[in-house]
């Protein structure tokens, strides 16, 4: 087992050495404009999921955007890891898109439908059963199973952008700059495809501003 | 914070023609060498110069921290649309591509993932984890956060290693720091930084606990320390947990510390070899039972 363990990592160094040399030889300058700095204009939230690696799906190159992934693509309102991902890529990268990608077949969402006690992970895929109660009427009109299953996730991606837009961060650059602008999407496993679940950004905006409005709030965090 | 600005970045729309677009296709920065510009704390350039307030001439220009707050105006929501467009054309290039190349890789990832790595990285958009490790989807579990960092109490790492290790068995765990990090210049710095400050004061502890050793280093030694430090004490953390503790035990899980040069593109790994008393320590202290 041990051998086997060391073999798998010394293929990690070995792709790794050959993905730099790649790079490198297409262009010689890679590196170096890299160690320079970052300026992504992405902010991409998704799933830990090994199956939707962020960079493969939206075919972009390192440097290009800002990652943030945990289970189940949740935006947590009180979760400090997720808020300072968006606080510093709102404010100190000057993102121009946030994307939360969510993705069909999401384990953590399945098991937030399973009526089991799952220990620590209960607080966290709790997020999930919310979104449940919060679209119950059209979620329990769906009879097929993997149908509701699918449009939850869809709702839960929707709910994040919602979280998203409810900070300060992104509520005052859009109003001093027009962006950063938020999306949301679902990753199709089954064929490689994005979906764009074609949020009314403006739209949910404002109707968040109605209770959560802090643009004008003098405070900067 | 106003700092140095590149020029727009050149028509998404352009680079989606092109399946291998490259990072050199990039537009010339246009310089702006009469904007004035703070420098800002996350500035990895300099990091011990953070605390600074002093304005500075724009720097030459160069991919470094793009922002401004008079050039990006005219970076709005109109020009964003194309952008967007373009991304779901890059998705769809990717698609076909991989489909291509693997045939039997979108209907297995349909079925279920069996990764044997969990990564826990910086979301500094130069450390792209599958893209680094020349790995496949499917092949890597991944938790990011700024200045990879973690907190014991973290509810989202917390779920994401338990998850990992409990139910998907991964054999491999990852920590893994890179040079030029942000979060790292940001608390080698003295600046408040809002909602930031508390989600950074884990390397102010660590800085607390290293100052001689830190103030002894040249600012960029300094960071690369801090780095590496933080990425030992961050592997405190997941052995402190009971499923990686059980894992290790029950499997031979195995754990370990990297660091990621974003300026070679090369990945090391840091000796973390714990001396045996260390090890009888932590297990009297932190193996639980069920």
């Amino acid at each position: 087992m041990k051998r086997y363990l060391q073999q798998s990592l010394e293929h990690i160094f070995k792709n790794n050495k050959q993905w730099a040399l790649s790079k490198k030889g297409a262009d010689p300058a890679f590196f170096e404009k890299l160690a320079a700095g970052q300026s992504p204009n992405y902010l991409y939230i998704g799933c830990s999921d090994s199956r939707v690696p962020a960079n493969e799906i939206m075919g972009l190159e390192a440097g290009e955007v800002f990652v943030h992934r945990n289970i189940a693509n949740l935006v947590p309102n009180v979760d400090l890891n997720v808020m300072s991902v968006i606080n510093y890529a709102v404010r100190h990268l000057q993102v121009k898109h946030i994307i939360v990608c969510g993705h069909y077949n999401c384990g953590g969402v399945k098991a937030a439908l399973t009526p089991a006690d799952l220990g620590l992970l209960n607080p966290w895929l709790r997020n999930i059963r919310d979104v449940y109660r919060l679209h119950e009427k059209e979620l329990d009109g769906i009879t097929d199973e993997s149908s509701r299953y699918n449009r939850l996730i869809e709702l839960n991606v929707m709910e994040s952008c919602r979280n998203i837009i409810k900070t300060a961060a992104v509520q005052q650059s859009y109003q001093d700059h027009q962006y950063p602008i938020v999306h949301g999407w679902v990753f199709d496993l089954g064929d490689g495809l994005l979906k764009d679940l074609n949020i009314d950004f403006e739209g949910m905006l404002e109707d968040v501003k109605k209770i959560y409005c802090l643009s004008s709030s003098p405070n900067r965090e | 914070m106003a700092v140095a600005r590149l020029a727009p970045r050149p028509g998404f729309l352009s680079r989606a023609t092109s399946a291998a677009w490259d990072i050199s296709s990039r537009r010339p920065a246009v310089p702006c060498l009469s904007i004035r510009v703070t420098r800002s704390p996350f500035s990895t350039s300099s990091p011990l110069s953070c605390a600074s307030h002093k304005s500075t001439t724009a720097q030459p220009p160069s991919n470094a921290n793009a922002n401004s707050n008079t050039a990006a105006k005219t970076d709005s929501a109109s020009s964003s649309t194309d952008r967007y467009a373009s991304c779901m054309k890059l998705n769809q290039e990717w698609a076909a591509q991989t489909a291509r190349d693997h045939p039997d890789l979108f209907p297995t990832l349909a079925t279920g993932q069996k990764p044997q790595i969990l990564w826990i990285g910086c979301s500094d958009s130069r450390c792209p984890e599958t893209t680094l490790l020349g790995m496949q989807p499917g092949d890597v579990f991944v938790h990011r956060n700024i200045a990879n960092v973690l907190h014991p109490g973290d509810l989202s790492s917390s779920a994401v290693i338990e998850y990992a290790v409990a139910h998907l068995g991964v054999n491999h765990v990852i920590l893994c720091g890179h040079t030029a990090c942000g979060g790292v210049a940001a608390a080698l710095g003295n600046k408040q930084l809002g909602i930031l400050d508390p989600w950074l004061l884990p390397l102010r502890q660590v800085r607390e606990r290293n100052l001689a050793l830190l103030e002894s280093l040249s600012p960029q030694e300094a960071a690369l320390k801090l780095v590496e430090l933080n990425v030992r004490e961050g592997l405190n953390v997941i052995k402190q947990k009971g499923a990686v503790l059980d894992a290790i035990e029950k499997r031979g899980l195995q754990v370990h510390g990297m660091i990621y040069d974003v300026g070679s593109g090369a990945l090391r790994e840091l000796n973390t070899e714990d001396s045996e008393e260390a090890i009888k320590a932590r297990l009297s202290a932190f193996k639980t039972e069920a």
